[in-house]
């Protein structure tokens, strides 16, 4: 599986990039929403993105519809992980297409968490 | 701890970490073994700190003599790690397969009545009470009796507001903005479902209060804490409050012991991984289930974070 | 009604120890209060040079800018805490490494004090800068909260336009 990690910030795709490999994800990284697009139009198609709100040139909401917008990224899961904890604000991006959204601060935990609800990952049950 | 950091100079005495084990083993029947001495400083230096004492050592001291401060170490004390549809399986299991055969079976009441018994600051009765109310037919009542030995713990559920921190772990985006208000800093669970969900302080290792018939009771990453003869009783105590078609949850590294006399066990859920706990003078007929009980061991005497 | 212009010390501490322990773990944990004995004296002259200021600025039904000031060698602690380094490393992380990790530091903790006031409003992108950042325009500090972590003075201050910190409402 394969996560495109979607943020300007490096110190947060490096704890993101830390997170989903321990659950066996390999990572590409962008630092705003154009970069991504740019990387989804050269053919990478993730299973995951994650994707910051807040980033300079392109905005992840932007992103997110227009990632809708296109059949050829359907089958992409969409989460949002962002400081943005707005009540409209979540509403609005998952109206546009996000599948989950995790607001920052986050533990890892919890971002695996999100992953099995999403059906991206599996924890290993004890015997 | 950290040397040079800002926390008491040395660790906890070996007699004073023994007469908290004591304590709360009487007061919970939770075991606390040699090892987590770090975890009873951790936890046992803000109340410390509260009380003017200088160390956890000396605020043990205060411990001996006064016996409401030893509630609140008790309370402190307490293991209360927990997250919104944990380990989800299970939830699953409820909506797909609990759900449907109460529902045939309560037609003549309309009601049903569920227990999360050590239910921490209250997921696991408000996850339920979100299934409920999204699968619940019209014309239907459900109420969720949550309970819990910390009084803190209990105080949490009612008040119903999580901190941004607890709502990551595990819930669903689309049922945050459905079920769930900002306040402040925190999250406060809609008086729709609050009116579905009761509270009181109860130990589960003493004789329990009167209690209503439960359909289903959640009894979920307690026992763990617990050795076999505490376990056995606690099991006894709770079937006694189960409706003969009804159904017992444990957490998925606990098992009903070797009591195959009482209990029968059924799988469900996604790919047969739940395993549903019935009385065994039930009216369902059930599958054997082969018993892989193993001693449980617990990942999750872990640092309350986020609490 | 009462307008309030500002958010509580005890909120704001919520959030900056939310971001803490998520970030940097719960072993070490950020306690409230100005550092006592623990502290180096050039903690606590707090030199200019010697500190690391990073800011973020809120706009719209909530007006405000949100500073956190830390000694070099804890900004040098959280760099190496946020991006999963080696602690031995605190004292030579690159210049880049630093001001993206305050940046971000910032970033969360503004988002969260954001949120405990009405909106809707929106966060600027962050500042990062040694010594103090001074703000050209009409600033005054409504909120500050003194904290203590690993020995060292950490401060979380929360400024206002003047005009809307009125008396009387
Ligand atoms: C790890 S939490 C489990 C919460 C929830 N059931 C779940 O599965 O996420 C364990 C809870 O058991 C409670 N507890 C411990 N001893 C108890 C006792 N003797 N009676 C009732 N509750 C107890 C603790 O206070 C704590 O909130």
């Amino acid at each position: 599986m394969h996560a495109l990690i979607i943020d300007d910030s490096r110190t947060m795709r490096s704890i993101l990039k830390r997170i989903v490999h321990e659950i066996g994800f390999e990572t590409t990284e962008a630092a705003n929403g154009q970069e991504a697009l740019d990387v989804l139009e050269a053919g990478l198609v993730p299973d995951l993105c994650l994707i910051d709100w807040n980033m300079p040139l392109m905005d992840g909401y932007t992103f997110v519809t227009r990632v809708r917008a296109d059949e050829r990224w359907r089958s992409m899961t969409l989460m949002m992980v962002t400081t943005e904890s707005e009540h409209g604000q979540i509403v609005r991006a998952l109206a546009a297409g996000a599948h989950e959204y995790v607001i920052k601060p986050f533990t890892a935990d919890a971002i695996v968490e999100k992953l099995e609800l999403l059906g991206l990952a599996v924890r290993e049950v004890p015997a | 701890m950290t040397p040079g950091g800002t926390d008491g100079p040395d660790v906890i005495s070996e007699t004073n970490f023994g007469f908290v084990a004591d304590l709360l083993r009487r007061e919970t029947a939770m075991l606390c073994e040699r090892g987590k001495e770090y975890l009873v400083e951790a936890r046992l230096l803000p109340l410390a700190r509260q009380a003017g004492d200088p160390d956890v050592d000396h605020y043990v001291d205060r411990l001996r003599r006064d016996a409401g401060e030893r509630a609140r170490a008790v309370d402190a004390l307490t293991i209360n790690e927990t997250s919104w549809f944990r380990d989800l399986a299970p939830y699953q299991a409820f909506v797909d397969d609990v759900l449907p055969r109460l529902l045939a079976a309560r037609v003549d009441t309309r009601r049903l009545t569920i227990w999360s018994a050590a239910c921490s600051s209250g997921q696991e009765a408000y996850s339920l009470a979100m299934l409920l109310d999204e699968h619940l037919p019209a014309g239907w009542t459900a109420r969720i009796h949550a309970t819990d030995v910390s009084p803190t713990m209990v105080e949490r559920v009612r008040a119903g507001r999580y901190s941004q921190v607890e709502m990551n772990r595990g819930m669903p985006a689309t049922r945050l903005v459905k079920y769930f208000q900002r306040v402040g800093s925190e999250w406060e669970v809609q008086p729709q479902l609050r009116t579905m969900v009761t509270t009181q302080v109860m130990n589960l290792a003493a004789p329990l209060p009167p209690l209503p018939t439960f359909d289903v009771v959640l009894l979920r990453n307690v026992l763990i804490y617990f050795d076999h003869a505490t376990k056995q009783s606690i099991l006894d105590r709770v079937q006694a409050t189960i409706a003969e078609d009804g159904f017992l949850m444990l957490g998925s590294t606990e098992t009903t012991l070797d009591l195959e006399t009482t209990w029968t066990r059924e799988s469900a859920g996604p790919a047969g991984r739940v395993v549903l706990h019935r009385p065994r003078h039930g009216r369902a007929v059930s599958r054997p289930f082969p018993d892989s009980s193993s001693p449980a061991a617990s990942p999750h005497l872990t640092l309350r974070t986020g609490a | 009604m009462i307008a309030i212009d500002e958010p509580t010390i005890s909120d704001v501490h919520a959030v900056v120890e939310e971001v803490w322990t998520s970030f940097l773990g719960s072993d070490e944990p950020i306690q409230i209060g100005a550092s006592t004995e623990t502290t180096s004296l050039v903690d606590r002259l707090m030199l200019d040079d010697d500190t690391w200021t990073a800011a973020i600025t809120v706009t719209g039904a909530w007006e405000a800018m949100i500073l956190i000031s830390v000694p070099v060698p804890a900004a040098g602690l959280i760099t190496v805490g946020m991006l999963g380094l080696d602690p031995a490393e605190a004292e030579t992380c690159g210049l880049e490494d630093l001001t993206d990790a305050l940046g971000e530091l910032v970033n969360i903790v503004g988002g969260g004090v954001k949120s405990l006031m009405p909106g809707p409003s929106a966060l600027s992108l962050p500042l990062v800068a040694q010594g103090a950042i001074t703000s050209t325009s009409n600033l005054e500090e409504v909120c500050a909260v003194d904290l203590t972590w690993h020995g060292h003075p950490i401060r979380v201050s929360i400024d206002v336009p003047r005009t809307t910190h009125g008396i009387g409402g």
